[in-house]
């Protein structure tokens, strides 16, 4: 029961990690970033480069979200910029680069599955339960990552004008706010959270060209079922996260695996906001 | 489109695909599909290494009834419509005189078909789940009956009464359970847990919580290989779990790069690269030498390829022909003196075995506990002689 | 060129191309033979891609779920049951049977009234993911990760297989190119356009997707029956992502929207990579990724239709090309038109409509009447709610409260397309038409409703009522029947809209701001134009407009919305003098507006309530 309860938890943080990202970019830009899987991918080997280098394991979150960072930005002027007013066509476009990134990737490190050393290994004791430290601890860095970018967007002059460019970009752009720098801002930083989440999950699964792909479609069946909120994240990957973990364990686990697409697809066609409050 | 325009395209394509086929001299080819890319890829060059340095010994030798042995190596992509494209590349354009494969079971099953229509021997040369038939194939790699029984075996002796089975959900994760089920049961203990994953899952969260409420006394699993075998491990230890645990489907190179996690597994299989055989030996001495530093260490998956092509040659030369006709009941009647030791596809077109237990050492290195000669496969295929 | 001819040359390329596969095997050595085949039920199914993608708009991931249905059907029944030829027909019925039941869920989920274009392309990913996995979940009877292989199949030869999956793929094409270039074919491209517009012009864009998607699924279930026939292996990555996301790519290399481009995408994409994929395997695939990213960044319509500009532009100047076929307008007779027949009572009666969007209130409490002949202008400043009572009345979802009755009929909670059936017309604030298409195309898809468009010829005559003929005749449009619609000035735009909107032959006419933007003679023609309609049609128009000398002309009755009440509801004489609407536009505090009462010969609520009854079905 304990153990089942902490699983819930510990799933739904390690979803909303992977989500905020492409929510970010969803919320701003209204669309979904197929690279997404791409570039967790990418800071998952950016966090085995740091591991393998002897670096502490704990920096390697930071570098992988640098790495993301700056292909973000390379993909925001080069490939998403063009296709501002195509968004259909963005998500194919944004697909093909993840492509790009899984077989650079692979000529560049060899098909073969790494490891990238854990931060935290061993097991801690929680209300009589043995529960793996590390899962524990991403409890705490998903809840982290979820204040600050609240404290971003609620705190800052940036996070003013990504609210508003969020809510109506032709208003905001008419009251001057630079729209094309916001997204720009927003697209490097849901890279740089995607990085970051890619490497966190490394310690929980392992390193390869394709890593990133079985969580882009949780991930972005919860963008989309949560609007643009990241409250309304948090709601969607604890019900979804658990509904997963609940459908895993009591029925099988290949039912478990299509859970989150499924019925997020069906709250979608009953309720079309989603989890958002209207 | 213009209508004009397409009429342009559709002669200019059909232009295009007017080509000429090799004409097969007087070399004998062997087609070699495997996967370059996609599941099989980290495994691949290896298998290629195999093959070419077989064909290299071959060669030195005089070849083949006097001619040169070529080979031909196309990209099946490790599925389905990749082998239909290797297949037809390698029977009908460069007119293989004999396809000797690794392949996974989708491709191999996709290629069949296609080998019906070639009518030339097939050598197939992967472990899998078993009871795959065709007019003909050879098999030369291990099956369920043959795997499984070296770890129950030793389980049991270990004083384990109940078992814990973990699968990927596919044909060959399945397979291997099933049997290994009812091998357990057969042999007085008690199967607790029975879970599969999705063949791409890499969280295991569900089945280990599963584990831990049961708290078996062994564990033997069947995962697909690459990313889902090795976050099974870490996962397994990042929970605590020590329980003895026989792994139906890691390898040894795999088992290296899992590090510490990996310490204490249990592995059964045809070939270790520490097999004390003269012939393994020298064939270690040969492969090194050949490939230097860009050497793949030969695995279970290579070895079996390099012994095949031994074995075509062999039926050739029993055959006095490259007819398939001839060939085919040939290649049941050789038998090969490999690294892994006598091996002839003898018994309905499989290959009795000396199967090897190992435990994997702290080092990454495997030791090996015992070794079972000549384990049969049992019924395969009783249709075909 | 006429229609005969146009056919006729279709009909000529096709045999052609029936010649070509013909004498394929005879040309071309085994080992393309063989390959081709496939080639050429892949591109079965990047047709249908194209046509839900380039012509619908419809991004879709998952028709390979279709062609795997298709393929499973038979590669389920061959094994598990022998082959035989009474079983062929039993696994060609379940395979299209399971795949038009897949596209029917998928229909009702992707294509409802409210999803959105992202929504629908969710859901064709989903499918994929869901049905790979079924099928590796189905153990020693699906074959799981190894599919089935090894059944028994038609007894056909390699160039018989040839034979029939090309000529397959001819007949798929042709009928496919018919359709796309006929009238019902140009529904499509309106629908990927501009759906809204469509809606409001009364076509159920919903159930035309759902058909559509349907008639694809169908095709592609029989490439795959075919396919598995031939090959005699069926596996799960014929239904997987990776597949439904290459004919996507072929599609978008080989040009969307053009039908034989992807075809031939398909082909040459496909024939090669078997190919080179040997011998560079992972620079292919990223060879494949770059050249993609960069056709959807820099060539959207795809390479071929680049490849082949060069010689169409040269063709052009050899010979000119000829003018987009025109087609001839014609009056119809008014015993012809199938208007909506009126019920008893007034044209349109609103009554305690309200409209909230959470806790903020932009109509409130909306009462009033109005019959046939009278032409009510709406004023009020911005913001009063105007356009959203439009909305309302055009769409029955609209509402927060209160009820709509439309000549007689309930308006209820019914959709855009369903309130045109029952005789609204809507004309847009902006001019909201078919941007590519011509005006005379824009025309016979307003006409569609009641005309219904051939699904493999295009109509040379367009017959329109009597109203619509008047606007095109006094604006002149008349004359640019074969101009594109964005090509024109929007004062003519706006004339256009407004005919589509009066070839719907509608009983309640909503007009949106029609003057903004127009020139003094433009305003003048529009107002004449109103006038005839109330008075010689007989007509109920509404109209929300903010220049008040226009109202005054024309109107026969004004009503004055203010922050969404009604303020005035009387004749042209009464807002005018009224001190409240001066107040109301000069801006001074609504607190003091007193709401005054409708004039007595306005129906009362009663009459309202026994008027309603539902719309026969």
């Amino acid at each position: 029961m304990i153990a089942q309860t902490l699983d819930i938890v510990t799933t739904a943080a390690i979803l909303y990690a992977v989500a905020t990202g492409l929510l970010l970019v969803f919320g701003v830009m209204k669309i979904i970033n197929f690279a997404h899987g791409g570039l967790m991918t990418l800071g998952g080997y950016a966090a085995l480069i740091t591991t393998q280098a002897g670096l502490n394991p704990w920096l390697a979150i930071p570098i992988a979200a640098l790495f993301g960072a700056v292909a973000g930005m390379a993909i925001e002027r080069l490939v998403v910029r063009p296709l501002y007013t195509r968004p259909l066509d963005a998500i194919l476009a944004t697909w093909g680069l993840s492509i790009i990134i899984g077989q650079l990737i692979t000529i560049l490190f060899g098909r073969g599955v790494h490891f990238a050393q854990s931060p935290l290994s061993g097991t801690l004791d929680v209300l009589g339960e043995s529960y793996s430290a590390y899962r524990l601890a991403l409890v705490g860095i998903a809840a982290a990552l979820g204040i600050g970018l609240t404290a971003l967007l609620q705190g800052t002059r940036l996070g003013l004008e990504t609210r508003a460019v969020i809510m109506n970009e032709d208003l905001a752009r008419g009251l001057g706010i630079n729209s094309g720098l916001v997204r720009f801002a927003t697209f490097t930083l849901g890279s740089a959270l995607a990085g970051a989440a890619g490497a966190l999950i490394t310690p929980l699964s392992s390193v390869d060209p394709a890593m990133g792909v079985p969580w882009l479609v949780s991930a972005f069946m919860l963008v989309l079922v949560s609007g643009a909120s990241l409250l309304s994240l948090l709601a969607a990957c604890i019900v979804l996260g658990g509904a997963q973990v609940l459908v895993a364990t009591h029925f099988s686990p290949v039912l478990g695996g299509l859970t989150i697409a499924v019925l997020a697809a069906i709250i979608l066609r009953v309720r079309p906001q989603g989890f958002a409050r209207d | 489109m213009s209508r004009i325009a397409s009429l342009t395209v559709g002669v200019f394509t059909l232009g295009l695909l007017a080509g000429s086929a090799l004409a097969a001299g007087d070399t004998i080819t062997i087609g070699i599909p495997v996967g370059l890319s996609g599941a099989n890829s980290v495994v691949a060059p290896s298998v290629v290494q195999a093959s070419e340095l077989a064909v290299d010994e071959i060669n030195a030798k005089g070849g083949i009834l006097g001619k040169k042995v070529v080979l031909e190596v196309a990209d099946d992509a490790s599925g389905a419509a990749g082998a239909q494209k290797a297949y037809d590349l390698l029977i009908f354009k460069k007119k293989v005189d004999a396809i000797v494969a690794m392949e996974t079971s989708a491709a191999r099953n996709a290629g069949l078909p296609i080998v019906n229509r070639g009518k030339i021997p097939y050598i197939y040369t992967s472990f899998y789940e078993g009871r795959s038939c065709n007019p003909y194939m050879y098999i030369n790699a291990w099956v369920p009956e043959q795997q499984v029984a070296p770890i129950v075996d030793y389980f049991n002796k270990q004083g384990a009464k109940t078992f814990f089975l973990i699968g990927s959900d596919y044909a060959f994760g399945r397979g291997m359970l099933a049997f290994t089920k009812e091998y357990i049961e057969k042999n007085g203990g008690k199967v607790v847990g029975d879970e599969y994953a999705p063949m791409d899952a890499t969280d295991w969260t569900a089945v280990l919580a599963k584990v831990k409420a049961v708290n078996p006394d062994a564990i033997i699993t069947s995962t697909a290989g690459g990313a889902p075998n090795v976050t099974l491990t870490k996962q397994l230890r990042a929970a605590g779990i020590k329980v003895l645990y026989g792994n139906l489907a890691v390898d040894e190179g795999t088992a290296r790069s899992m590090g510490a996690d990996a310490e204490g597994i249990y592995i059964a299989g045809s070939y270790f690269t520490n097999i004390d055989t003269p012939a393994n030996k020298s064939f270690l001495a040969a492969v090194e030498k050949k490939f230097g530093n860009d050497l793949k260490t030969p695995n279970e998956l290579s070895v079996p390829q390099y012994e095949a092509i031994l074995a075509y040659k062999a039926a050739v030369e029993k055959a006095g022909t490259t007819e398939a006709v001839k060939v085919v009941p040939a290649l049941a009647e050789v038998s090969v003196e490999g690294p892994r030791g006598t091996i002839a596809m003898s018994k309905q077109r499989h290959a009795p075995l000396t199967m090897y237990l190992g435990q994997v050492k702290a080092d990454g290195s495997v030791s090996i506990i015992s070794s079972f000669k000549d384990v049969d496969p049992g019924e395969q295929c009783p249709k075909l002689k | 060129m006429t229609e005969a001819r146009r056919l006729s040359l279709i009909l000529l390329v096709a045999l052609a191309a029936l010649v070509a596969v013909a004498v394929g095997p005879f040309l071309l050595d085994t080992y393309s033979v063989n390959v081709l085949t496939r080639s050429l039920l892949y591109a079965a199914v990047a047709l249908t891609v194209d046509l839900l993608w380039g012509f619908l708009g419809i991004l879709t991931f998952g028709q390979s779920v279709f062609f795997a249905c298709g393929a499973y059907a038979a590669g389920l029944v061959f094994t598990h049951m022998d082959f035989s030829g009474s079983n062929a027909l039993v696994a060609l019925g379940l395979g299209v049977g399971g795949a038009l039941l897949t596209a029917a869920i998928v229909g009702w989920l992707a294509f409802w009234h409210g999803a959105s274009a992202l929504y629908a392309s969710v859901i064709t990913l989903v499918l994929p993911i869901v049905a790979t996995q079924l099928l590796y979940s189905g153990g020693t009877f699906t074959g799981s990760s190894s599919g089935l292989s090894g059944f028994t199949s038609f007894d056909l030869s390699v160039e018989a297989w040839f034979w029939l999956a090309g000529s397959f793929l001819v007949v798929v094409t042709t009928l496919a190119f018919v359709f796309v270039k006929s009238d019902a074919g140009r529904l499509l491209v309106a629908i990927r356009e501009n759906e809204q517009r469509c809606k409001y012009l009364g076509l159920d864009t919903s159930r035309l997707k759902i058909v559509v998607y349907l008639v694809c699924a169908v095709v592609a279930a029989l490439a795959g029956y075919l396919y598995a026939g031939y090959a005699m292996v069926v596996a799960p990555e014929l239904a997987s992502f990776v597949f439904g996301t290459e004919l996507v790519i072929w599609t978008a290399l080989g040009g969307r929207g053009t039908l034989l481009g992807p075809v031939f995408g398909a082909l040459i994409v496909d024939y090669e990579s078997a190919q080179l994929s040997g011998s560079y395997p992972f620079v292919w695939q990223l060879i494949i990724g770059v050249v993609f990213v960069l056709v959807i960044v820099a060539f959207p319509r795809g390479l071929l239709p680049v490849v082949f500009d060069i010689p169409r532009r040269l063709l052009g100047w050899l010979r000119p090309r000829a003018a987009r076929a025109a087609v001839t307008l014609s009056t119809l007779d008014l015993a012809e038109t199938q208007g909506v027949e009126p019920g008893n009572g007034p044209a349109l009666a609103v009554s305690g409509v309200a409209k909230r969007f959470g806790s903020l209130t932009v109509l409130d409490a909306i009462d009033f009447e109005a019959r046939a002949g009278e032409l009510v202008s709406l004023v009020g400043p911005n913001g009063a709610g105007k356009t959203t009572l439009m909305r309302c009345i055009a769409d029955g979802a609209e509402r927060s409260a209160g009820a709509i009755v439309v000549n007689g009929y309930d308006i209820g909670r019914k959709p855009p397309e369903a309130c045109v059936a029952l005789g609204v017309g809507r004309k847009f604030q902006m001019a909201n038409v078919f941007e590519t298409l011509t005006v005379a195309e824009c025309l016979q898809i307003a006409r569609a409703r009641h005309a219904r468009p051939s699904l493999w010829r295009r109509a040379r005559d367009l017959p329109l009522p009597k109203a619509a003929m008047h606007v095109i005749a006094t604006t002149g449009l008349d004359r640019q029947l074969a101009t594109p619609a964005h090509l024109l000035s929007h004062g003519m735009k706006q004339a256009l809209e407004l005919s589509m909107v009066l070839a719907l032959e509608p009983r309640v006419l909503l007009l949106d701001e029609p003057t903004a933007g127009l020139t003094k003679t433009e305003r003048m023609q529009i107002g004449s134009i109103l006038i005839d309609l109330t008075r010689k049609q007989g007509l109920c128009v509404l109209l929300v407009e903010h220049d008040l000398d226009f109202v005054r002309e024309i109107s026969s009755r004004v009503i004055v919305l203010h922050q969404g009440r009604i303020v005035l509801d009387g004749s042209v004489e009464d807002v005018v003098a009224s001190e409240l609407v001066k107040q109301v536009y000069a801006g001074s505090g609504h607190a003091g507006i007193a709401h005054e009462t409708a004039s007595p010969d306005r129906g009362s609520a009663e009459a309202v309530s026994s008027a309603k009854r539902e719309m026969p079905v």
